[in-house]
Protein backbone atom coordinates (compact mmCIF):
# COMPACT_ATOMS: atom_id res chain seq x y z
CA UNK A 1 0.00 0.00 0.00
CA UNK A 2 2.80 2.58 0.72
CA UNK A 3 4.87 1.54 -2.44
CA UNK A 4 1.63 1.69 -4.30
CA UNK A 5 0.66 5.67 -2.48
CA UNK A 6 4.73 6.52 -3.59
CA UNK A 7 4.25 5.26 -7.40
CA UNK A 8 1.29 7.31 -7.77
CA UNK A 9 2.54 10.45 -6.37
CA UNK A 10 5.48 10.03 -8.33
CA UNK A 11 3.16 9.68 -11.66
CA UNK A 12 1.44 12.98 -10.33
CA UNK A 13 4.81 14.99 -9.61
CA UNK A 14 6.54 13.93 -12.60
CA UNK A 15 3.77 14.31 -15.04
CA UNK A 16 5.42 17.01 -17.20
CA UNK A 17 8.76 14.85 -17.61
CA UNK A 18 6.49 12.06 -18.67
CA UNK A 19 4.68 14.34 -21.79
CA UNK A 20 8.04 15.16 -22.56
CA UNK A 21 10.23 12.22 -22.03
CA UNK A 22 7.12 10.14 -24.08
CA UNK A 23 8.07 12.44 -27.06
CA UNK A 24 11.40 11.86 -27.07
CA UNK A 25 11.00 8.30 -26.99
CA UNK A 26 8.73 8.52 -30.23
CA UNK A 27 11.25 10.03 -32.20
CA UNK A 28 14.05 7.47 -31.10
CA UNK A 29 11.41 4.69 -31.80
CA UNK A 30 10.90 6.21 -35.78
CA UNK A 31 14.45 8.02 -36.40
CA UNK A 32 16.17 5.72 -38.68
CA UNK A 33 13.39 4.47 -40.97
CA UNK A 34 13.15 6.41 -44.16
CA UNK A 35 9.45 6.19 -43.78
CA UNK A 36 9.86 6.99 -39.95
CA UNK A 37 6.44 7.62 -38.63
CA UNK A 38 3.95 6.44 -40.99
CA UNK A 39 5.71 2.59 -40.30
CA UNK A 40 3.08 2.91 -37.29
CA UNK A 41 -0.11 3.24 -39.77
CA UNK A 42 1.53 0.92 -43.31
CA UNK A 43 2.31 -1.80 -40.20
CA UNK A 44 -1.02 -1.97 -38.73
CA UNK A 45 -3.12 -1.71 -42.10
CA UNK A 46 -1.05 -4.30 -43.74
CA UNK A 47 -1.63 -6.78 -40.45
CA UNK A 48 -5.52 -5.88 -40.84
CA UNK A 49 -5.13 -7.14 -44.65
CA UNK A 50 -3.88 -10.77 -43.97
CA UNK A 51 -6.19 -10.93 -41.01
CA UNK A 52 -9.36 -9.96 -43.30
CA UNK A 53 -8.07 -12.40 -46.36
CA UNK A 54 -7.12 -15.29 -44.07
CA UNK A 55 -9.72 -15.29 -41.46
CA UNK A 56 -12.45 -13.04 -43.60
CA UNK A 57 -11.67 -15.02 -46.77
CA UNK A 58 -10.18 -18.03 -46.26
CA UNK A 59 -11.66 -19.54 -43.37
CA UNK A 60 -14.96 -18.17 -42.58
CA UNK A 61 -16.10 -17.62 -45.72
CA UNK A 62 -17.34 -13.70 -45.04
CA UNK A 63 -19.68 -15.03 -42.38
CA UNK A 64 -20.78 -11.99 -40.63
CA UNK A 65 -20.56 -11.96 -36.85
CA UNK A 66 -24.19 -10.77 -35.75
CA UNK A 67 -25.65 -8.64 -37.73
CA UNK A 68 -22.03 -6.71 -38.36
CA UNK A 69 -20.27 -8.23 -41.31
CA UNK A 70 -16.81 -9.65 -40.48
CA UNK A 71 -14.17 -6.95 -41.37
CA UNK A 72 -16.18 -4.26 -39.33
CA UNK A 73 -16.42 -6.75 -36.73
CA UNK A 74 -12.25 -7.31 -36.92
CA UNK A 75 -11.48 -3.36 -37.40
CA UNK A 76 -13.08 -2.57 -34.73
CA UNK A 77 -11.47 -4.70 -31.88
CA UNK A 78 -8.09 -5.03 -33.73
CA UNK A 79 -7.15 -1.11 -33.93
CA UNK A 80 -6.53 -0.89 -29.86
CA UNK A 81 -4.81 -4.61 -29.74
CA UNK A 82 -1.89 -2.91 -31.77
CA UNK A 83 -1.64 -0.84 -28.64
CA UNK A 84 -1.64 -3.05 -26.28
CA UNK A 85 0.94 -5.47 -28.12
CA UNK A 86 3.18 -3.00 -28.52
CA UNK A 87 2.99 -1.32 -24.72
CA UNK A 88 3.34 -4.39 -22.99
CA UNK A 89 6.32 -5.96 -25.12
CA UNK A 90 8.07 -1.84 -25.14
CA UNK A 91 7.43 -1.29 -21.16
CA UNK A 92 7.76 -4.85 -19.81
CA UNK A 93 12.09 -3.92 -21.29
CA UNK A 94 11.82 -0.49 -20.80
CA UNK A 95 14.19 -0.61 -17.41
CA UNK A 96 16.56 -2.47 -18.33
CA UNK A 97 17.17 -0.76 -21.66
CA UNK A 98 17.36 2.62 -20.44
CA UNK A 99 18.83 2.28 -16.72
CA UNK A 100 22.04 3.30 -18.34
CA UNK A 101 20.82 6.38 -19.37
CA UNK A 102 18.80 7.40 -16.49
CA UNK A 103 20.21 5.79 -13.29
CA UNK A 104 22.98 8.43 -13.54
CA UNK A 105 20.72 10.77 -11.31
CA UNK A 106 18.36 10.05 -8.92
CA UNK A 107 15.59 9.35 -11.44
CA UNK A 108 11.87 8.46 -10.44
CA UNK A 109 12.04 5.19 -11.82
CA UNK A 110 8.53 4.01 -11.86
CA UNK A 111 8.32 6.74 -14.91
CA UNK A 112 10.17 4.56 -17.55
CA UNK A 113 7.59 2.07 -18.11
CA UNK A 114 5.13 5.46 -18.02
CA UNK A 115 6.47 7.17 -20.76
CA UNK A 116 7.22 4.26 -22.85
CA UNK A 117 3.54 3.72 -23.04
CA UNK A 118 2.64 7.38 -23.27
CA UNK A 119 4.96 7.14 -26.56
CA UNK A 120 2.78 4.16 -27.71
CA UNK A 121 -0.11 6.35 -27.44
CA UNK A 122 0.22 8.89 -29.56
CA UNK A 123 0.49 6.47 -32.58
CA UNK A 124 -2.66 4.59 -31.67
CA UNK A 125 -4.74 7.49 -31.72
CA UNK A 126 -3.96 8.69 -34.68
CA UNK A 127 -4.62 4.98 -35.74
CA UNK A 128 -8.03 5.14 -33.80
CA UNK A 129 -8.85 8.54 -35.36
CA UNK A 130 -8.12 7.16 -39.04
CA UNK A 131 -9.77 4.13 -38.31
CA UNK A 132 -12.94 6.19 -37.16
CA UNK A 133 -13.32 7.50 -40.60
CA UNK A 134 -12.68 4.84 -42.80
CA UNK A 135 -15.77 3.42 -40.29
CA UNK A 136 -18.03 6.56 -41.54
CA UNK A 137 -17.65 4.96 -45.09
CA UNK A 138 -18.22 1.40 -44.69
CA UNK A 139 -21.41 1.38 -42.55
CA UNK A 140 -21.08 2.39 -38.94
CA UNK A 141 -21.00 6.42 -38.72
CA UNK A 142 -20.29 8.39 -35.92
CA UNK A 143 -22.84 8.22 -32.64
CA UNK A 144 -23.31 8.39 -29.51
CA UNK A 145 -22.02 5.77 -28.29
CA UNK A 146 -18.07 7.30 -29.20
CA UNK A 147 -18.54 9.13 -25.77
CA UNK A 148 -17.82 6.09 -23.55
CA UNK A 149 -14.50 5.50 -25.70
CA UNK A 150 -11.99 7.77 -22.99
CA UNK A 151 -13.47 5.81 -20.34
CA UNK A 152 -11.92 2.67 -22.03
CA UNK A 153 -8.67 4.35 -23.05
CA UNK A 154 -7.57 5.62 -19.64
CA UNK A 155 -8.97 1.84 -17.95
CA UNK A 156 -6.58 0.68 -20.78
CA UNK A 157 -3.88 2.93 -19.92
CA UNK A 158 -3.74 2.43 -15.96
CA UNK A 159 -3.79 -0.97 -16.13
CA UNK A 160 -1.07 -0.97 -18.60
CA UNK A 161 1.17 1.18 -17.03
CA UNK A 162 0.09 -1.44 -13.84
CA UNK A 163 0.91 -4.49 -15.69
CA UNK A 164 4.16 -2.86 -16.55
CA UNK A 165 5.60 -2.37 -13.09
CA UNK A 166 5.11 -6.41 -12.77
CA UNK A 167 6.40 -7.18 -16.48
CA UNK A 168 9.50 -4.43 -15.84
CA UNK A 169 10.58 -5.28 -12.59
CA UNK A 170 10.45 -9.31 -13.73
CA UNK A 171 12.13 -9.20 -17.12
CA UNK A 172 15.16 -7.01 -15.43
CA UNK A 173 15.88 -9.52 -13.05
CA UNK A 174 15.22 -12.57 -15.31
CA UNK A 175 15.69 -11.42 -18.97
CA UNK A 176 13.85 -14.70 -19.98
CA UNK A 177 10.24 -13.10 -18.90
CA UNK A 178 10.97 -10.94 -22.21
CA UNK A 179 10.87 -14.06 -24.27
CA UNK A 180 7.47 -15.70 -22.73
CA UNK A 181 5.88 -12.64 -22.78
CA UNK A 182 6.12 -12.14 -26.29
CA UNK A 183 4.73 -15.71 -26.47
CA UNK A 184 1.70 -15.15 -23.88
CA UNK A 185 1.07 -11.74 -25.93
CA UNK A 186 0.96 -14.15 -29.36
CA UNK A 187 -1.69 -16.39 -27.41
CA UNK A 188 -3.72 -13.89 -26.70
CA UNK A 189 -4.54 -12.06 -29.63
CA UNK A 190 -5.99 -15.45 -30.51
CA UNK A 191 -7.93 -16.00 -27.21
CA UNK A 192 -9.38 -12.47 -26.94
CA UNK A 193 -12.38 -11.12 -28.81
CA UNK A 194 -10.30 -10.19 -31.77
CA UNK A 195 -9.89 -12.48 -34.91
CA UNK A 196 -13.18 -14.61 -34.20
CA UNK A 197 -16.06 -14.41 -31.65
CA UNK A 198 -15.41 -16.14 -28.44
CA UNK A 199 -19.67 -16.39 -28.77
CA UNK A 200 -18.88 -19.66 -30.93
CA UNK A 201 -17.77 -21.51 -27.88
CA UNK A 202 -20.15 -22.87 -25.46
CA UNK A 203 -21.53 -20.37 -22.48
CA UNK A 204 -19.24 -21.88 -20.00
CA UNK A 205 -15.62 -21.48 -21.40
CA UNK A 206 -16.79 -17.71 -22.48
CA UNK A 207 -16.35 -17.34 -18.41
CA UNK A 208 -12.43 -18.28 -18.54
CA UNK A 209 -11.41 -15.91 -21.43
CA UNK A 210 -13.28 -13.14 -20.32
CA UNK A 211 -10.84 -12.95 -17.19
CA UNK A 212 -8.17 -11.55 -19.27
CA UNK A 213 -8.72 -7.72 -18.71
CA UNK A 214 -7.82 -7.10 -22.24
CA UNK A 215 -11.09 -8.80 -23.36
CA UNK A 216 -13.19 -6.06 -21.20
CA UNK A 217 -10.94 -3.19 -23.18
CA UNK A 218 -11.44 -4.48 -26.63
CA UNK A 219 -14.90 -5.42 -26.42
CA UNK A 220 -15.47 -1.69 -24.91
CA UNK A 221 -13.81 -0.23 -27.86
CA UNK A 222 -15.63 -2.15 -30.30
CA UNK A 223 -19.10 -0.94 -28.25
CA UNK A 224 -18.18 2.49 -28.73
CA UNK A 225 -16.61 2.30 -32.34
CA UNK A 226 -19.72 0.28 -33.34
CA UNK A 227 -22.53 1.50 -31.86
CA UNK A 228 -23.66 -1.24 -29.79
CA UNK A 229 -24.46 0.03 -26.94
CA UNK A 230 -22.99 1.32 -23.31
CA UNK A 231 -20.58 -1.95 -22.31
CA UNK A 232 -19.64 -0.64 -19.29
CA UNK A 233 -23.45 -0.19 -18.15
CA UNK A 234 -24.47 -3.20 -19.88
CA UNK A 235 -21.80 -5.62 -18.08
CA UNK A 236 -21.65 -3.71 -14.25
CA UNK A 237 -19.97 -6.97 -13.03
CA UNK A 238 -17.35 -7.24 -15.59
CA UNK A 239 -16.82 -3.33 -15.01
CA UNK A 240 -16.30 -4.80 -11.44
CA UNK A 241 -14.42 -7.24 -12.01
CA UNK A 242 -12.17 -4.83 -14.35
CA UNK A 243 -11.88 -2.57 -12.01
CA UNK A 244 -10.81 -5.08 -8.96
CA UNK A 245 -7.74 -6.55 -11.67
CA UNK A 246 -6.68 -2.97 -11.99
CA UNK A 247 -5.88 -2.57 -8.37
CA UNK A 248 -4.83 -5.37 -7.47
CA UNK A 249 -2.34 -5.22 -10.51
CA UNK A 250 -1.39 -1.94 -9.75
CA UNK A 251 -0.66 -3.14 -5.98
CA UNK A 252 1.62 -6.16 -6.03
CA UNK A 253 3.32 -4.07 -9.60
CA UNK A 254 4.47 -0.92 -7.26
CA UNK A 255 5.23 -3.66 -4.39
CA UNK A 256 7.67 -4.92 -6.75
CA UNK A 257 9.38 -2.11 -8.38
CA UNK A 258 9.70 -0.40 -5.04
CA UNK A 259 10.92 -3.56 -3.74
CA UNK A 260 13.59 -3.88 -6.30
CA UNK A 261 14.17 -0.86 -8.14
CA UNK A 262 17.30 0.42 -6.22
CA UNK A 263 19.42 -3.03 -7.14
CA UNK A 264 18.16 -3.14 -10.78
CA UNK A 265 21.70 -1.24 -12.29
CA UNK A 266 22.97 -4.44 -10.28
CA UNK A 267 20.83 -6.78 -12.20
CA UNK A 268 22.50 -5.70 -15.82
CA UNK B 1 35.68 24.37 5.56
CA UNK B 2 33.20 21.56 6.19
CA UNK B 3 33.21 18.12 4.80
CA UNK B 4 31.78 17.60 1.26
CA UNK B 5 31.76 14.00 0.73
CA UNK B 6 31.24 11.61 3.38
CA UNK B 7 32.31 7.55 3.19
CA UNK B 8 31.53 5.47 5.93
CA UNK B 9 32.04 1.57 5.87
CA UNK B 10 30.97 1.21 2.19
CA UNK B 11 31.52 -1.95 1.10
CA UNK B 12 29.86 -3.53 -2.65
CA UNK B 13 29.27 -6.97 -2.85
CA UNK B 14 28.70 -8.70 -5.97
CA UNK B 15 27.80 -12.47 -6.59
CA UNK B 16 29.48 -15.03 -8.51
CA UNK B 17 28.12 -17.81 -9.81
CA UNK B 18 28.89 -20.56 -11.80
CA UNK B 19 25.96 -21.14 -13.47
CA UNK B 20 22.36 -18.90 -14.36
CA UNK B 21 20.48 -21.72 -12.51
CA UNK B 22 22.53 -20.38 -9.47
CA UNK B 23 21.46 -16.69 -9.82
CA UNK B 24 18.00 -17.84 -9.81
CA UNK B 25 17.66 -20.10 -6.83
CA UNK B 26 19.40 -17.02 -4.61
CA UNK B 27 16.54 -15.26 -6.00
CA UNK B 28 14.16 -17.42 -4.99
CA UNK B 29 15.41 -19.00 -2.16
CA UNK B 30 15.76 -17.49 0.89
CA UNK B 31 18.27 -18.40 4.07
CA UNK B 32 20.45 -19.97 1.81
CA UNK B 33 23.71 -18.71 -0.12
CA UNK B 34 24.25 -19.74 -3.81
CA UNK B 35 27.13 -18.39 -5.85
CA UNK B 36 30.53 -17.08 -4.40
CA UNK B 37 30.76 -13.83 -2.96
CA UNK B 38 33.58 -10.63 -4.12
CA UNK B 39 33.76 -7.74 -2.26
CA UNK B 40 34.92 -4.90 -5.14
CA UNK B 41 35.12 -2.53 -1.70
CA UNK B 42 35.55 -3.57 1.56
CA UNK B 43 35.05 -0.93 4.37
CA UNK B 44 36.20 2.03 2.12
CA UNK B 45 36.09 5.34 4.34
CA UNK B 46 37.39 8.57 3.93
CA UNK B 47 36.19 12.24 4.10
CA UNK B 48 36.81 14.75 1.67
CA UNK B 49 36.88 18.80 2.81
CA UNK B 50 34.82 21.35 0.38
CA UNK B 51 36.78 22.15 -2.55
CA UNK B 52 39.34 19.85 -2.32
CA UNK B 53 40.13 17.36 -5.22
CA UNK B 54 41.05 13.53 -4.80
CA UNK B 55 42.13 11.46 -7.52
CA UNK B 56 41.87 7.64 -7.28
CA UNK B 57 44.76 5.42 -8.04
CA UNK B 58 45.06 1.81 -7.97
CA UNK B 59 45.87 -0.97 -10.92
CA UNK B 60 43.17 -2.57 -12.79
CA UNK B 61 40.23 -3.86 -10.53
CA UNK B 62 41.07 -2.06 -7.91
CA UNK B 63 37.79 -0.47 -7.68
CA UNK B 64 37.97 3.10 -8.83
CA UNK B 65 35.23 2.38 -10.84
CA UNK B 66 32.78 0.98 -8.65
CA UNK B 67 33.55 3.57 -5.79
CA UNK B 68 33.03 6.63 -8.35
CA UNK B 69 29.77 4.90 -9.38
CA UNK B 70 28.64 4.70 -5.92
CA UNK B 71 29.83 8.22 -4.14
CA UNK B 72 28.13 9.69 -7.63
CA UNK B 73 24.70 7.33 -6.53
CA UNK B 74 24.74 5.49 -9.55
CA UNK B 75 24.90 2.04 -7.90
CA UNK B 76 23.92 1.17 -4.21
CA UNK B 77 26.49 0.11 -2.08
CA UNK B 78 26.00 -3.16 -0.21
CA UNK B 79 26.75 -1.82 3.26
CA UNK B 80 27.99 1.51 4.69
CA UNK B 81 26.92 4.94 2.95
CA UNK B 82 28.02 8.13 1.56
CA UNK B 83 26.46 11.17 2.61
CA UNK B 84 27.23 14.30 0.04
CA UNK B 85 26.73 18.03 0.35
CA UNK B 86 25.27 18.90 -3.50
CA UNK B 87 24.77 17.56 -6.65
CA UNK B 88 26.82 14.78 -7.25
CA UNK B 89 27.31 14.40 -11.40
CA UNK B 90 29.48 11.30 -12.97
CA UNK B 91 31.30 11.77 -16.12
CA UNK B 92 32.65 8.61 -17.79
CA UNK B 93 33.23 7.88 -21.16
CA UNK B 94 30.23 5.72 -21.65
CA UNK B 95 27.85 8.88 -20.81
CA UNK B 96 24.84 7.23 -20.86
CA UNK B 97 23.41 8.80 -24.36
CA UNK B 98 20.69 7.93 -26.70
CA UNK B 99 22.94 5.97 -30.21
CA UNK B 100 19.50 6.97 -32.43
CA UNK B 101 18.75 10.70 -31.14
CA UNK B 102 21.00 13.40 -32.41
CA UNK B 103 23.31 15.43 -30.09
CA UNK B 104 21.30 18.19 -29.82
CA UNK B 105 18.29 15.89 -29.16
CA UNK B 106 20.51 14.18 -26.58
CA UNK B 107 21.37 17.30 -24.62
CA UNK B 108 17.49 18.24 -24.38
CA UNK B 109 16.56 14.73 -23.01
CA UNK B 110 19.72 14.55 -20.44
CA UNK B 111 18.71 18.04 -19.28
CA UNK B 112 15.25 17.50 -19.13
CA UNK B 113 15.89 14.02 -17.06
CA UNK B 114 18.19 16.31 -14.44
CA UNK B 115 14.60 18.69 -14.00
CA UNK B 116 15.57 21.65 -16.05
CA UNK B 117 12.78 23.57 -18.03
CA UNK B 118 12.26 24.06 -21.22
CA UNK B 119 13.32 27.82 -21.01
CA UNK B 120 16.61 26.87 -19.37
CA UNK B 121 17.26 23.70 -21.31
CA UNK B 122 17.53 26.46 -24.68
CA UNK B 123 19.65 28.96 -22.95
CA UNK B 124 21.98 26.40 -22.07
CA UNK B 125 21.89 24.37 -25.26
CA UNK B 126 24.43 26.01 -27.36
CA UNK B 127 27.27 26.80 -24.92
CA UNK B 128 26.97 23.12 -24.54
CA UNK B 129 27.02 22.49 -28.27
CA UNK B 130 29.66 25.30 -28.48
CA UNK B 131 32.00 23.49 -25.78
CA UNK B 132 31.21 20.18 -27.14
CA UNK B 133 33.17 21.30 -30.85
CA UNK B 134 30.46 19.37 -32.67
CA UNK B 135 29.71 21.81 -34.77
CA UNK B 136 27.59 20.23 -37.74
CA UNK B 137 27.89 16.94 -36.14
CA UNK B 138 25.24 18.29 -33.44
CA UNK B 139 22.28 17.15 -35.42
CA UNK B 140 23.67 13.76 -36.43
CA UNK B 141 23.02 10.62 -34.44
CA UNK B 142 24.85 9.35 -31.48
CA UNK B 143 25.60 6.54 -33.04
CA UNK B 144 27.63 7.86 -35.73
CA UNK B 145 29.57 9.54 -33.13
CA UNK B 146 33.65 8.51 -32.33
CA UNK B 147 34.23 7.90 -28.71
CA UNK B 148 35.81 10.92 -28.88
CA UNK B 149 33.12 12.94 -29.49
CA UNK B 150 30.62 10.79 -27.29
CA UNK B 151 32.80 11.82 -23.90
CA UNK B 152 33.18 15.46 -24.87
CA UNK B 153 29.22 15.47 -25.56
CA UNK B 154 28.95 13.90 -22.28
CA UNK B 155 31.82 15.96 -20.43
CA UNK B 156 30.00 19.53 -21.96
CA UNK B 157 26.64 18.43 -20.39
CA UNK B 158 27.57 17.24 -16.79
CA UNK B 159 30.10 20.86 -16.96
CA UNK B 160 27.44 22.83 -18.15
CA UNK B 161 24.54 21.30 -15.31
CA UNK B 162 27.26 23.04 -12.81
CA UNK B 163 27.01 20.70 -10.42
CA UNK B 164 28.68 20.98 -7.01
CA UNK B 165 30.70 18.23 -7.28
CA UNK B 166 31.89 16.43 -9.98
CA UNK B 167 33.43 12.73 -10.88
CA UNK B 168 35.51 12.38 -13.81
CA UNK B 169 36.06 8.97 -14.72
CA UNK B 170 38.80 8.30 -17.45
CA UNK B 171 36.83 10.82 -19.67
CA UNK B 172 39.09 13.36 -20.38
CA UNK B 173 41.55 10.28 -21.43
CA UNK B 174 39.89 9.78 -25.38
CA UNK B 175 39.08 13.36 -26.11
CA UNK B 176 42.45 15.10 -28.43
CA UNK B 177 45.03 17.18 -26.61
CA UNK B 178 43.86 20.08 -26.83
CA UNK B 179 40.33 19.13 -25.87
CA UNK B 180 41.59 17.47 -22.37
CA UNK B 181 43.27 20.60 -21.76
CA UNK B 182 40.13 22.65 -22.40
CA UNK B 183 38.76 20.43 -19.65
CA UNK B 184 41.29 20.69 -17.17
CA UNK B 185 40.99 24.55 -17.49
CA UNK B 186 37.44 24.40 -17.23
CA UNK B 187 38.21 21.87 -13.87
CA UNK B 188 40.66 24.31 -12.82
CA UNK B 189 37.99 27.54 -12.84
CA UNK B 190 35.86 24.58 -11.46
CA UNK B 191 38.58 23.69 -8.62
CA UNK B 192 38.68 28.23 -8.12
CA UNK B 193 34.93 27.93 -7.45
CA UNK B 194 35.93 25.93 -4.51
CA UNK B 195 33.90 22.65 -5.95
CA UNK B 196 34.93 19.12 -5.15
CA UNK B 197 36.76 16.69 -7.50
CA UNK B 198 37.07 13.41 -7.93
CA UNK B 199 39.51 12.19 -10.87
CA UNK B 200 39.78 8.83 -11.98
CA UNK B 201 42.79 8.59 -14.21
CA UNK B 202 45.66 6.17 -15.29
CA UNK B 203 48.00 9.26 -15.93
CA UNK B 204 50.12 10.43 -13.09
CA UNK B 205 51.18 13.19 -14.83
CA UNK B 206 47.71 14.69 -15.04
CA UNK B 207 47.03 13.71 -11.32
CA UNK B 208 50.08 15.38 -10.02
CA UNK B 209 49.13 18.58 -11.72
CA UNK B 210 45.98 18.56 -10.24
CA UNK B 211 44.93 16.66 -7.27
CA UNK B 212 45.43 17.71 -3.62
CA UNK B 213 44.64 14.38 -1.91
CA UNK B 214 45.21 10.88 -3.44
CA UNK B 215 43.33 8.15 -2.34
CA UNK B 216 45.08 4.96 -3.64
CA UNK B 217 42.30 1.51 -3.99
CA UNK B 218 44.00 -1.79 -3.92
CA UNK B 219 41.78 -4.45 -4.88
CA UNK B 220 39.08 -3.14 -2.88
CA UNK B 221 40.49 -1.59 0.33
CA UNK B 222 42.36 1.81 1.01
CA UNK B 223 45.69 1.58 1.19
CA UNK B 224 47.18 5.14 1.45
CA UNK B 225 45.14 8.02 1.78
CA UNK B 226 47.17 11.33 1.73
CA UNK B 227 48.83 14.43 0.18
CA UNK B 228 49.49 13.53 -3.23
CA UNK B 229 53.16 14.06 -2.75
CA UNK B 230 53.42 11.32 -0.43
CA UNK B 231 51.28 8.80 -1.70
CA UNK B 232 52.23 9.25 -5.64
CA UNK B 233 55.43 8.86 -4.75
CA UNK B 234 54.57 5.41 -2.43
CA UNK B 235 52.43 4.52 -5.79
CA UNK B 236 54.86 5.20 -8.51
CA UNK B 237 57.38 2.83 -6.54
CA UNK B 238 54.58 -0.15 -5.58
CA UNK B 239 53.88 -0.15 -10.08
CA UNK B 240 58.06 -0.01 -10.43
CA UNK B 241 58.10 -3.27 -8.15
CA UNK B 242 54.79 -4.27 -9.25
CA UNK B 243 56.36 -4.35 -13.04
CA UNK B 244 59.12 -5.68 -11.79
CA UNK B 245 57.33 -8.79 -10.67
CA UNK B 246 58.19 -12.20 -12.54
CA UNK B 247 54.74 -13.83 -14.01
CA UNK B 248 54.52 -16.34 -11.14
CA UNK B 249 54.94 -13.92 -8.51
CA UNK B 250 52.43 -11.60 -10.11
CA UNK B 251 50.11 -14.04 -10.40
CA UNK B 252 50.52 -15.28 -6.95
CA UNK B 253 50.03 -11.88 -5.94
CA UNK B 254 46.62 -11.28 -7.66
CA UNK B 255 45.28 -14.59 -6.32
CA UNK B 256 45.70 -13.93 -2.75
CA UNK B 257 44.67 -10.71 -3.08
CA UNK B 258 41.23 -12.44 -5.20
CA UNK B 259 40.98 -14.91 -2.56
CA UNK B 260 40.50 -12.00 0.20
CA UNK B 261 38.13 -10.44 -1.87
CA UNK B 262 35.48 -13.45 -1.33
CA UNK B 263 35.82 -12.81 2.52
CA UNK B 264 34.23 -10.23 4.53
CA UNK B 265 35.74 -7.76 6.35
CA UNK B 266 39.24 -8.90 6.97
CA UNK B 267 41.56 -6.21 7.54
CA UNK B 268 43.99 -5.69 4.54
CA UNK B 269 46.80 -7.59 4.28
CA UNK B 270 50.60 -6.48 3.85
CA UNK B 271 51.06 -8.70 0.49
CA UNK B 272 54.15 -7.20 -0.72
Amino acid sequence: MKSAIKVLKEQVKFSYLINRLSVYELRSLTRGNYLGAAWEIINPAIQIMIYWFVFGFGIRQREAIGEIPYFQWMFAGILVWFFINGSVMKASKSIYTKIRMLAKMNFPMSVIPNYTIFAQLYPHLILLAIGMIVLQFIGFPISIYYIQLPIYIVGLLVFLFSLSLITSTLSTIVRDVQMLLQSVMRMLLYLSPILWPPTLLPESWQVFLKLNPFYYVIEGYRYSLLGEGWYFVENPTYTLYFVGVVVLTFLVGSYLHVKFRSQFIDFL
Amino acid sequence: MGNSVEVKNVSKRYKLYKKKSERLFDLLVPYKDYGENFYALQNVSFTVEEGSIVGLVGINGSGKSTLANIIAGVIPSTNGHVTSNGDVALIAVNAGLDGKLSGRENIELKLLMLGFSQKQISEMEDEIIEFAELEKFIDQPVKTYSSGMKSRLGFSISVRVNPDILIVDEALSVGDKAFSEKSLDKMMEFKKKGKTMFFVSHSIAQMKKFCDQILWLEFGVVKEYGPTKEVIAKYETFLEEYKALSKTDKKKYRTSALNRQSKKNEKPVEIL
